[in-house]
Order: structure tokens, then C-alpha cells, then sequence
């Protein structure tokens, strides 16, 4: 009994003394997934040697974290997301600007006027049908939004909370830009009848239309291909012909962070060569002219794209959420 | 049409999990319980006596052997339908029923009309000395109250056979004797057949017809309770009724209705009951049995050891011939007990000794 | 007065008194506070619009119903099972009577959302059950209320069953024997004396089941589909929405059918028991007829299989390649645990390992005061230690947030938050074992050390704390439980630097990564049963010693 408590009072203050020891840790919250994240991050820590403790959230919910902890914050860095997300994290006042010294040129849309935010890859909204699906219900692939509408569908869409995803607020601003606001509402208002349920992470609807649960994810095609086909599930991927949205990935440095330093030499690594390759694992575009693109991976060249607006679309974020919410009702 | 018990040869066999332990709980059993008496199973906890009872109510099922009421066989009548009634230890008085429920709740189920179940209720209620109190939860009552509602719930079905299970082994000890004499009242007045189930020799000395002594699963002896008191079968019936002191001997010689056994501390004549020359036996000498004289005077010599005190009455140990005998002498007024170490003379009657046949030397 | 000099005069007991007040205050009370606070103060000033807002939309009204009617058929679900296994192995002798009883009581070691996981592996549109018997022929529409009543009738039957056992058990069998007697048929028996006496555990059964559905977080994030629940809607208003008056408001909402299911349990269904549960229990000696028997045999052995069936398809998926696509079987998930869930792994014991001991004696200490002592306040320590258990994870994760995110309690982000949200939402587990401990050891004992000149402390350790040793461990064990599965309130406090194993494998089947969550799941599983077992044997060599020293005295 006492030898047990012995055990446990060591155990105990082995537990507190654990944060002390080692002073360069980096503190960050991502929006990738757990199982991408791992992909990077043990990386930077080679590359480095700074140690890194993050926290894998949906980008909404990054943002309405890193909101709550303004006052307080516990981390230095944001690390992936839409740009729009970061944008409106720019405006509720969460960021710092922090500008990489590049030996290349990063396109305007792809940083902050103001560097609160630099982006480091690209992807586009996609559809990701389960094959299986499609054969037994004889219909063909989406290859248009209002295809999305169609009866065959009904009950077999999954897509994200536009609140708690990136990615699903990047259709629903996409939807915005491209029909106008009340239009977009009264689609989705329609295309609600066809799906199955929300989720919270915009890259879940990817495995649940590669497990067959839903028939049809609405996503990234960098998710599309990693979680979809990559990983050997039967998903085939379409994009709409009157043109889709996209992202541009972001990274933010936290306002009043603790590890200001490491967080910059973070965005220096994101951007170099080095880390751009390793993105061919989960087929994102990377920005660096220099890097690599995975084989299949979806360029930009290679979709109809939209004219897509991340600032406005960043801007009108919480608004158009509201909105969302209060007509869709979810 | 007759409500005499009869049990024909029961046995109970007790199977362990998986076999592992075999316990015989009631070994080759026969009674007959006559119509309208009340029959004690007395015995020490363990003896089987309880299990017999729960095989005359149906709770068990017995391993061999059959169970009749009257000349129906009941042993695979269900317990529901066997009409007999059973007054628990524990009393068993539903909780959430009212003493008027509770007393009528085997009329319910037969399904009397209300106005002659409330009559019956009531009139019962008033033989049992707790009219007014129909409308009370049994936990607003007193011990004795209820274990009369529990009597009261059993009689009111009228049933062939009334089993009492240790029914007053809960209560305090003026109350028991009280009580008993109560059950006793009714037995007899409503004359129904009873088996009573008890570990005290006092309660089935007075309440009982006869006494079953119960032993490992086995009947002992049964008799009325003069009978086991006075001329028990066997060494352990004889040690569980009363005190006495026993004696190891040998029968030398049978003489007419006298044998001449020898002790150690000498020859006596005892009624022979039986027993032959060379038989092995044990003397029962009941401590009232026997006297105290002066020294020098009676039978034999010997010094007390000790003294009990006991206010009507003395114990004494008397130790004679290297061995200590108990002896009890009603206490007459204002005389001073003896004292360790007095020598005094003990004297008894030969005639009031018992012979009980002594084992392992046939 | 005259108590409150007396506890002067003894330090040691009036500042563990003192130091109990102020932490309950600080780590139960006050985040509650805050969080109704943060429903009704906007601008420094008192308002309503809030909850107006909240309640004007029939969209965020629909979650109370869901989460009320999801409750109440949880709450007779569950409580119908539990008193069929209860009933079957008390009274009716069924056959294999231990191996149902563990059965019975396996749910509550699992992690939540195991069983969501096993629903959406077996029934799920590309379930084992929906493919295999149906052909895909017939969607049994688990996502949502359907799903859920499956998975949290389930999920939280045990604690109907412990109930209704302890209940059974404690009825007098001569009250069955007595009806049985006086002419009542079986089927009479059960219905005019069983049933009644179990009605108020019936009644306590209901309501702590309502109480865990309401609560029960894990399950609804994964199987609700769009059947939101009140749990998961506070939640997203937090996280998603960075909506903290609405999230706080759905808290409040979520508080109040809870506070009063419990507190009707606590007050009044509690008080109309019939039978005392002694934890004694008496033998059953009247069975049922074989019919019966052979019935509610065939029914344990149905529901046990549903069990059986759950939870060996998360053993199976967790070998399986890619569920849906490549069932091929592999170990790889397992390795991944060890890679990619490590950190999550260490972080979730050590944090568990601390808090655990702490909330042991801790529990002992407050049982202690509570059962043996006299001071002012003791209804309020006793009824606040309790409060943590009724209180929905969630509401106490909010609270948390609110509280403790400025100085001087600054604690987001640390080990210390997770600590004492751990201890404090399980030291009612370890109030109650010592509790039940201490009912039975005679005062007179502890008295008759202090006649020899110990004070309370003294008492306490040398003679108390001996004595209650296997309760304590078992408060220990079952806490220790609740730590390495706990979600509900955690998720809110969790930090990059201390991250749990729930949470990870909660994302994993966010995501869909169904294997690798059945990898995680039963790792999980599987370090809860090594430490039960490790606490199991701590426990016996106690007794064991314990009877040794009796034999040698």
C-alpha cells in the first residue's frame, strides 16, 4: 500500500517535471489530419530539432479555438486550413504577420496583402462517387453542381458542418460567388434533401463514400485521392463543369504566441522544397515552383476553375454562416 | 377428509456446481403427522429439519421419496396448489401492502368477493388481538404484531396443513414465551395439523404433540415430549434435551425388568429397557435426578468442585470417582450454597436412571 | 456552535474540512456558475435574449426534444434489459449465470463510442449484417435515433443491471415464498410482490439512465447523422461556432432535466425503497418454471450475442486491411497504435495515473467526514461532491473553459486541468465505495481508538483507511475506468502538450478510419482490463494479508 503510493507520487511528479525539460517546443494547432500530420511533422523535428505538440482540429474549429484563447493563447502557429479561414482569423484579430524570405515569387492570392497569412498549397473542390454505388444505382457521376440535385442522390451526399470545415465553407462561398447569395441558399436548400448527414471534418466524407456509407463525398481532390483511391477504395473523382472553388492552404502565426521564433522557422520550412515534396504523399499541389507534383494529383490547369474570392470569401465567413444555419437549419 | 401428514421415505440431495460437493441434507425420512396435532422438527441448525418443512410446502422438490396429505400424494403438486400455509422466521409480510392487504392477499388470489374478504379480514384480525390495525404497513408494527399479521395471513386460507418456520426466533424472549402460547391457543382451538420447525427445546417441550429430534438428516427419535425427555434413544438426543450426566458401563446381568450395569464408580440396577448382557451402554443421570447429602450419607462419596448460582436453583459439580457429575438442587430459601472442596454424599434413585446404548464397543 | 469549536480543536480534521470546501467551491461549484453566467450576462449586463434566440429557432429546439426522447426510450430500454438479466440471474438459476453477469457489466469498461463504431461496422449501409442478410436490400438507418437507442440501450444497461440485481437480491425470498404459499401462481407471485418491490429501483434505474443518455457525448457525435442532440449541439457552438452564450445557454438546457432526474432519484425515489440494500445478498431459493427459465435464458443468450456480436466486430475490424474495400487481415493497425498513437497513449496513462490516487483518497477522505463526522455544511459538501456525477460531461467541460482560461486560475492548456476535471467528475465514484465501506464497519471500533488517545487524523489512517483498503481499490479500479474512457468533458481541455487516446480515436472515426479506431479501441480495452486485473490482485493479497492477520490475532 505505501510502496504503491511511492510509485504513484514519482509517477506523479515525473507527469509536471515532463514540460520543463527541453526548451524548443513548438505549439501548434492543424487543421490537417492526424494521419497527414504525422507525415510532416516528425519531419521539422529532424530537420530542426525543435520539438513540435500539436492539436488536430477541423480548421473552423481551430478558429473558434484560437477566438477563445485570445486573451490566453496557447499556441504559435495554425497550420493548414483555406485561406479563407485564416482570413477571417485575420479579421477577428488572431494573427500576426510574418513575411518568408523566398528566393521565388508567391502569387498574390496565395499570401496575405499584409502576411498575416502565407499560403503553401493548392486544391480544389471535387466530387468523389463510390464506383460501387454508381454501378448498382445506374447513374453516372456528378459532373455539374446541379447534378448534385438529382433524385438518384437522394440521401447519399455527405459533406462537412460549413462552420466546424474549411472545406465545406469553401462550397458554400464558392456557391455564393458563383450564383450570387440568395441563388446559393436556395440550392443548397435543395441539395440538403440529398444529403445524408453533416460532419465535422471536411475530409470524413471522403472514407465514408470510399467505405460506402454515402454515395458521394464533396471534398478536396487532394483528400479525394489520399483517403479515396490511394488508400484503395473505390472512388472516382468528377469536378463541375461550370467551374469549381478552391483553396489555397494557409499557415497563420499566432498573435501573442509563446514560441514566436520557432513558429517563423516553421513557416520557412513549409515552404521550402524539401517539405513541398513530401506533400506528393497526399497529392496537394505545392506552391514551390521548385517542388515536385504527385502522380494524379489535380493541378490547377487541369480544372475549370471559378474566380474564386478568398478575401471577400473570408470576409462575409461569419455572416454567410449565420445565414447558413439559421435557412439550412443544421 | 383427513389432514395428516405423511412422509415416506424423503431424501434430499444437495448437488454443489459442477457436481464438485454432494451434501445429503434429509437421509431417508418417514413421519406421519395425525390430523389436527402439531408436530415439532427440532435439531440443531443444519439437521435437515428445515428442509423437510420446505418439502412439505413444495419449495423442494425431494430427491426420492414422496409427501401425502391426507391420502393424496403431493410430491409433484406445485406449492400454490398444496393449501398449506407458512409462517417464516423472517415473517415474509409484503412490504408494500397493508396489514388489511397483506392478510388478504391469499384471498385475493383465490379470488373472494371483496365484502366476505373484508369480513373474513376483519374477523381474523380480531382472533389475533390486532383489530384496527388493517390499515398500517407492516413496518409501522411491532415484532410481535407482526408476526401476528403473519399468522393471521396464514390461517385465513383456510389450509390443510399450517408449517411454521422458527417463527418467533426473532423475538425478544418474554414475547416468545407468550407467543407460543398464543400459537398453541389457536392450534388447538382451529384444530388444524401443524409442523413446527425450531432449534429451542423449550418452545417444542411446550407447544408440541409430539417431537421429532432431528440429527445429519436423519430422525433421531420421536416421541411426546415427555417421552424424549425422559427416555431418549440415543446419546445425542438425550445431550440435546436438558442437561445430563452420562456415565459409560456395561451391562452384566439382566434381572426381570432391572439390569445390573457397572460403572466405574461401582454397580447399579437400572430399569433394563431392553438391553442384554455384555451390551455397552451410556447411564443418563439428570442433574435434578439427584441429591445431595452430608458426608458420610448416600450412594457415594464425593467433594464439590463448583457452584453455580442461579437464584431459584444451584449447580453444583461433584467430582466422584475421578469424574465430575452436574448436579441441581432447587435452592431453598436463605441457605448458603456449599463451597468448593466440601465433601458431601450423593443420592438418586435407581430407578429413575436411563440406559442409552453406547456405540463403537458392540 | 458548540460542533464548530469542537472541529476547532482538532486542526488536522478542520483544515481537511476547509481545503474539501474550497476545491469543491472552486472545481465543481464555480464552473457551473460560469457557465450559467455566460448564458444570461452579455455585456456586463443580466439578460434572456440568448436563450429567446436559442428557443425562437425550431432548429436548435429540435435537439431538446431529440435529446429528451432519445433519453426516455434509452431509459426504458435499458432498464428492460438490465432487469431481464437481473431478474434471470437473481431469481430464475438460468444456466451460465457468471458468464452473463460479466457480460453484463463489460459495457461500462469500454470507451463510449465503441459501440457506435461496432453499429456502423455491422449496420451501416456497408455493414456486415446489411451486406451479408440483406444484400444491401435494406438500410436499417442507424445514423440517428434508431442507431443510438441500439448503441446507448447498449451502452448504458449495466448500471440498470447493477441496480435491479442489488435490488433483487435484497428481497426477502420468503416474501416470493409466502405469496407462492398462500395459493399465488408464479407468474401472480412476480406480479404482485416482485415487481412492486422493484418498482423503485425500476423508478432509480429509469432516471440514471436518462441521465446517461442525456450526457453520453462519445455516441451521438458519431451515430446522430442530423438527429442532433443537446450534447453535441452545446458543443459545436463551442468549437464550431465560437458561439460561447449559445453553447453556454444549450449547457444550462441540458443541466436542467439532468439536475432534476437526479435529484429525484437522490430525494424521493431513493426514500421509497422497500428493501435495504445491505450488499448481502440472499440466496434465491424459489426458481421459476422451466418454461420461464428456458425463455429468459434464450433472451440473456440474444442480447448477450448482440454484445458478443458488437464487440467482435471491432475486434475484427481492427485487423481488417481497408473496411469496404480489402479484407484482408493485417496487424498494421496495431503497429500504428504504437507509432502514431504513443504520445496519446503515455499522455492518457500518466494523466490517469495521477489523477486516480488522488481521487481515491480524496473520495475516502470526503466519505470519511461525511459518515462519521459533524460540521456545518455537511449536507451541502456531500450533496456538491455528487453534483459532478449528474452534471453531463459537457456542461462540466464548458465550464472548465469559461473558468479557468484567465488569471489567476489560469490552467488551459496544462496537465493540471485534466487533472482535476478527472478528479473531480470521479471522485463521486469514490465517495460512494467508501461510503458503502464505512456503513459497515461499526463506529465503535474508530471510537475505541480514539478513547486510546488518537486524534481524527490518526484514527483515520491507522484504523479507517485499513479497513475500507479493497473499497478504496475498487474506487480506485473503477475510476481509473472512467479516466482512460472519459470524453464528454475532457475534449474541451485538451491541449497539443496533454492529448488523450479517446479523443484520438474519437477523430479516427470521425474520419472513417474504422480499423485504425478498432486497432486504438481495443489497445484501450485491453490496458483497462490489464490494470483492472493488476488492481484485482492488489486487492486480493490486501484481503488476503488482512485475513492473515485475523487468523494470527
Amino acid at each position: 500500500m505505501r510502496h504503491t503510493l511511492t510509485v504513484l507520487a514519482i509517477v506523479a511528479a515525473a507527469a509536471w517535471a515532463i514540460p520543463v525539460q527541453g526548451a524548443q517546443v513548438l505549439h501548434m494547432y492543424t487543421a490537417l489530419d492526424t494521419a497527414e500530420t504525422q507525415l510532416y511533422i516528425p519531419e521539422f523535428e529532424k530537420d530542426t530539432g525543435i520539438k513540435v505538440e500539436w492539436v488536430r482540429l477541423s480548421s473552423g474549429e481551430v478558429l473558434a479555438r484560437l477566438r477563445a484563447e485570445a486573451k490566453n493563447p496557447q499556441v504559435s502557429v495554425w497550420y493548414g486550413g483555406p485561406s479563407q479561414d485564416h482570413i477571417a482569423g485575420k479579421k477577428a484579430g488572431i494573427s500576426t504577420p510574418y513575411k518568408p524570405p523566398l528566393d521565388w515569387t508567391l502569387p498574390a492570392n496565395a499570401h496575405d496583402v499584409d502576411w498575416h497569412w502565407v499560403g503553401y498549397y493548392f486544391g480544389a473542390i471535387g466530387f468523389g462517387s463510390n464506383a460501387d454505388f454508381l454501378k448498382k444505382a445506374g447513374v453516372p457521376a456528378p459532373t455539374s453542381w446541379d447534378d448534385l440535385l438529382k433524385p438518384a442522390y437522394k440521401g447519399q451526399i455527405a459533406i462537412a458542418f460549413p462552420y466546424t470545415s474549411g472545406t465545406s465553407y469553401t462550397v458554400l462561398a464558392t456557391l455564393v460567388q458563383m450564383m450570387g447569395e440568395d441563388k446559393a441558399f436556395e440550392y443548397w436548400k435543395k441539395l440538403h434533401a440529398n444529403i445524408h448527414h453533416y460532419d465535422k471534418s471536411g475530409s470524413a466524407p471522403v472514407t465514408q463514400a470510399g467505405l460506402g456509407e454515402v454515395g458521394i463525398a464533396v471534398s478536396f481532390s487532394h483528400d479525394l485521392i489520399a483517403k479515396g483511391s490511394a488508400k484503395g477504395y473505390p472512388i472516382a473523382m468528377t469536378f463541375p463543369r461550370e467551374g469549381t472553388g478552391y483553396e489555397i492552404g494557409g499557415i497563420s502565426l499566432i498573435k501573442g504566441g509563446p514560441e514566436p521564433e520557432l513558429a517563423k522557422k516553421f513557416v520557412d520550412w513549409a515552404l521550402s522544397v524539401r517539405a513541398q515534396n513530401l506533400m506528393q504523399q497526399w497529392f496537394r499541389i505545392p506552391l514551390n515552383p521548385k517542388a515536385e507534383v504527385a502522380k494524379g494529383a489535380v493541378r490547377a490547369d487541369q480544372v475549370k476553375l471559378i474566380n474564386f474570392d478568398a478575401v471577400k470569401a473570408g470576409d462575409d465567413r461569419d455572416r454567410l454562416i449565420k445565414r447558413w444555419r439559421s435557412e439550412i437549419g443544421q | 377428509m383427513s389432514n395428516a401428514v405423511r412422509l415416506e421415505n424423503l431424501r434430499k440431495v444437495f448437488e454443489g456446481r459442477g457436481g464438485s460437493s454432494r451434501v445429503v441434507a434429509v437421509d431417508d425420512v418417514s413421519l406421519e403427522v395425525k390430523d389436527g396435532s402439531l408436530v415439532t422438527l427440532l435439531g440443531p441448525s443444519g439437521c435437515g429439519k428445515t428442509t423437510v418443512l420446505r418439502m412439505i410446502a413444495g419449495f423442494e422438490a425431494p430427491t426420492e421419496g414422496d409427501v401425502f396429505i391426507g391420502d393424496e400424494r403431493i410430491t409433484a403438486l406445485p406449492a400454490n396448489k398444496r393449501r398449506t400455509s407458512m409462517v417464516f422466521q423472517s415473517y415474509g409480510l409484503f412490504p408494500h401492502m397493508t396489514v388489511f392487504n397483506n392478510i388478504g392477499y391469499g384471498l385475493r388470489i383465490r379470488k373472494v368477493p371483496a365484502p366476505e374478504l373484508r369480513a373474513r379480514v376483519l374477523s381474523m384480525l380480531e382472533l389475533v388481538g390486532l383489530a384496527g390495525t388493517e390499515a398500517r404497513l407492516p413496518s409501522q408494527l411491532s415484532g410481535g404484531q407482526q408476526q401476528r399479521v403473519a399468522l393471521a395471513r396464514a390461517l385465513i386460507t383456510e389450509p390443510r396443513v399450517l408449517l411454521f418456520d422458527e417463527p418467533l426466533s426473532n423475538l425478544d424472549a418474554k414475547l416468545r414465551v407468550q407467543m407460543r402460547l398464543e400459537i398453541r391457543r389457536l392450534q388447538q382451538r382451529l384444530q388444524i395439523t401443524s409442523v413446527y420447525v425450531t432449534h429451542d427445546q423449550d418452545e417444542a417441550m411446550t407447544l408440541s404433540d409430539q417431537i421429532v429430534i432431528m440429527h445429519q438428516g436423519r430422525i433421531q427419535q420421536v416421541g411426546s415430549p415427555q417421552e424424549i425427555y425422559s427416555r431418549p434413544r440415543t446419546l445425542f438426543v438425550a445431550d440435546f434435551i436438558g442437561k445430563g450426566n452420562f456415565l459409560a458401563g456395561t451391562v452384566r446381568a439382566v434381572d426381570g425388568d432391572r439390569a445390573e450395569v457397572e460403572i466405574t464408580q461401582g454397580r447399579l440396577r437400572i430399569p433394563a429397557g431392553g438391553f442384554r448382557p455384555a451390551d455397552a451402554v451410556w447411564v443418563l443421570l439428570r442433574p435434578e435426578a439427584i441429591g445431595l447429602a452430608p458426608a458420610g450419607v448416600g450412594r457415594w462419596q464425593g467433594r464439590i468442585a463448583a457452584a453455580t448460582y442461579l437464584g431459584s436453583e444451584i449447580f453444583y459439580e461433584v467430582a466422584v470417582g475421578g469424574q465430575n457429575l452436574l448436579v441441581k438442587v432447587g435452592h431453598p430459601q436463605g441457605a448458603t450454597p456449599l463451597e468448593a472442596g466440601n465433601p458431601v454424599g450423593v443420592v438418586f434413585d435407581e430407578g429413575s436412571l436411563h440406559l442409552i446404548p453406547r456405540e463403537g464397543t458392540a | 456552535m458548540n460542533e464548530l469549536r469542537k472541529i476547532l480543536r482538532e486542526p488536522v480534521l478542520a483544515a481537511a474540512i476547509g481545503v474539501i470546501a474550497v476545491s469543491l467551491f472552486l472545481f465543481v461549484i464555480y464552473p457551473l456558475f460560469k457557465v450559467f453566467q455566460m448564458s444570461v450576462v452579455e455585456d456586463g449586463r443580466f439578460t434572456l435574449h440568448v436563450y429567446r434566440d436559442l428557443l425562437d429557432k425550431p432548429f436548435e429546439r429540435r435537439p431538446i426534444y431529440n435529446s429528451l426522447i432519445l433519453g426516455a426510450l434509452v431509459a426504458v430500454a435499458g432498464t428492460a434489459v438490465g432487469y431481464l438479466f437481473a431478474f434471470a440471474i437473481a431469481r430464475a438459476d438460468v444456466p451460465w449465470k457468471r458468464f452473463f453477469r460479466l457480460i453484463a457489466t463489460f459495457p461500462i469498461i469500454s470507451p463510449p463510442f465503441v459501440l457506435s463504431l461496432a453499429a456502423i461496422l455491422l449496420l451501416g449501409r456497408k455493414g456486415f449484417i446489411t451486406r451479408m442478410l440483406f444484400q444491401g436490400q435494406w438500410d436499417p438507418h442507424i445514423y440517428g435515433l434508431r442507431g443510438l437507442v441500439l448503441v446507448e440501450t447498449i451502452a448504458f444497461f449495466p448500471t440498470a443491471f447493477l441496480i435491479m440485481l442489488g435490488i433483487l437480491q435484497a428481497i426477502d425470498p420468503a416474501l416470493e415464498e409466502s405469496s407462492l404459499n398462500l395459493g399465488a401462481t408464479r407468474w401472480q407471485v412476480f406480479r404482485t410482490v416482485t415487481l412492486p418491490l422493484s418498482v423503485p429501483g425500476l423508478a432509480s434505474s429509469l432516471l440514471v439512465l436518462f441521465v446517461e443518455s442525456l450526457a453520453d457525448f462519445g455516441n451521438p457525435i458519431i451515430l446522430s447523422g442530423n438527429f442532433h442532440v443537446l450534447s453535441v449541439q452545446a458543443y459545436l457552438h463551442i468549437t464550431g461556432m465560437v458561439d460561447f452564450g449559445g453553447g453556454a445557454a444549450l449547457a444550462v438546457i441540458l443541466l436542467f432535466p439532468t439536475l432534476a432526474a437526479f435529484l429525484l432519484q437522490k430525494y424521493w425515489v431513493s426514500r421509497k425503497s422497500y428493501v435495504t440494500v445491505t450488499g448481502k445478498p440472499s440466496p434465491a431459493r424459489l426458481s421459476v418454471d422451466p418454461f420461464t427459465r428456458r425463455l429468459l435464458f434464450v433472451l440473456c443468450l440474444g442480447v448477450t450475442g448482440l454484445i458478443l456480436l458488437l464487440y467482435g466486430t471491432v475486434i475484427f475490424g481492427s485487423f481488417v486491411t481497408l473496411w469496404g474495400a480489402n479484407y484482408t487481415l493485417t496487424i498494421k493497425h496495431y503497429a500504428s497504435v504504437f507509432h502514431i498513437g504513443g504520445r496519446y497513449l503515455r499522455d492518457t496513462l500518466i494523466l490517469a495515473s495521477v489523477a486516480t490516487p488522488i481521487t481515491g483518497i480524496l473520495g475516502m477522505v470526503i466519505a470519511f467526514l461525511v459518515v462519521r463526522k459533524q460540521f456545518v455544511g455537511k449536507g451541502l459538501m456531500d450533496l456538491t461532491s455528487m453534483l459532478t456525477f449528474a452534471v453531463p460531461g459537457t456542461v462540466v467541460g464548458i465550464g472548465y473553459i469559461l473558468a479557468f482560461n484567465e488569471r489567476p486560475l489560469l490552467l488551459t492548456g496544462t496537465a493540471a486541468i485534466i487533472v482535476l476535471l478527472f478528479i473531480f467528475r470521479n471522485v463521486p465514484v469514490g465517495i460512494r465505495a467508501g461510503v458503502a465501506a464505512l456503513q459497515q464497519i461499526d463506529p465503535a471500533i474508530e471510537e475505541a481508538a480514539t478513547n486510546l488517545g488518537a486524534g481524527s487524523a490518526r484514527t483515520f489512517v491507522t484504523i479507517t483507511l485499513p479497513l475500507i483498503t479493497p473499497a478504496f481499490f475498487s474506487g480506485l479500479a473503477y475510476g481509473f475506468v472512467r479516466c482512460m474512457t472519459a470524453i464528454s468533458a475532457v475534449i474541451f481541455v485538451v491541449s497539443g502538450r496533454w492529448n488523450l487516446i479517446t479523443i484520438a480515436i474519437l477523430g479516427l472515426v470521425e474520419n472513417a478510419d474504422m480499423s485504425q479506431a478498432a486497432a486504438f479501441s481495443m489497445v484501450l480495452i485491453a490496458i483497462v482490463l490489464l490494470v483492472l486485473g493488476l488492481i484485482q490482485v492488489g486487492v486480493g493479497r490486501v484481503a488476503t494479508s488482512q485475513m492473515g492477520y485475523e487468523a494470527a490475532g
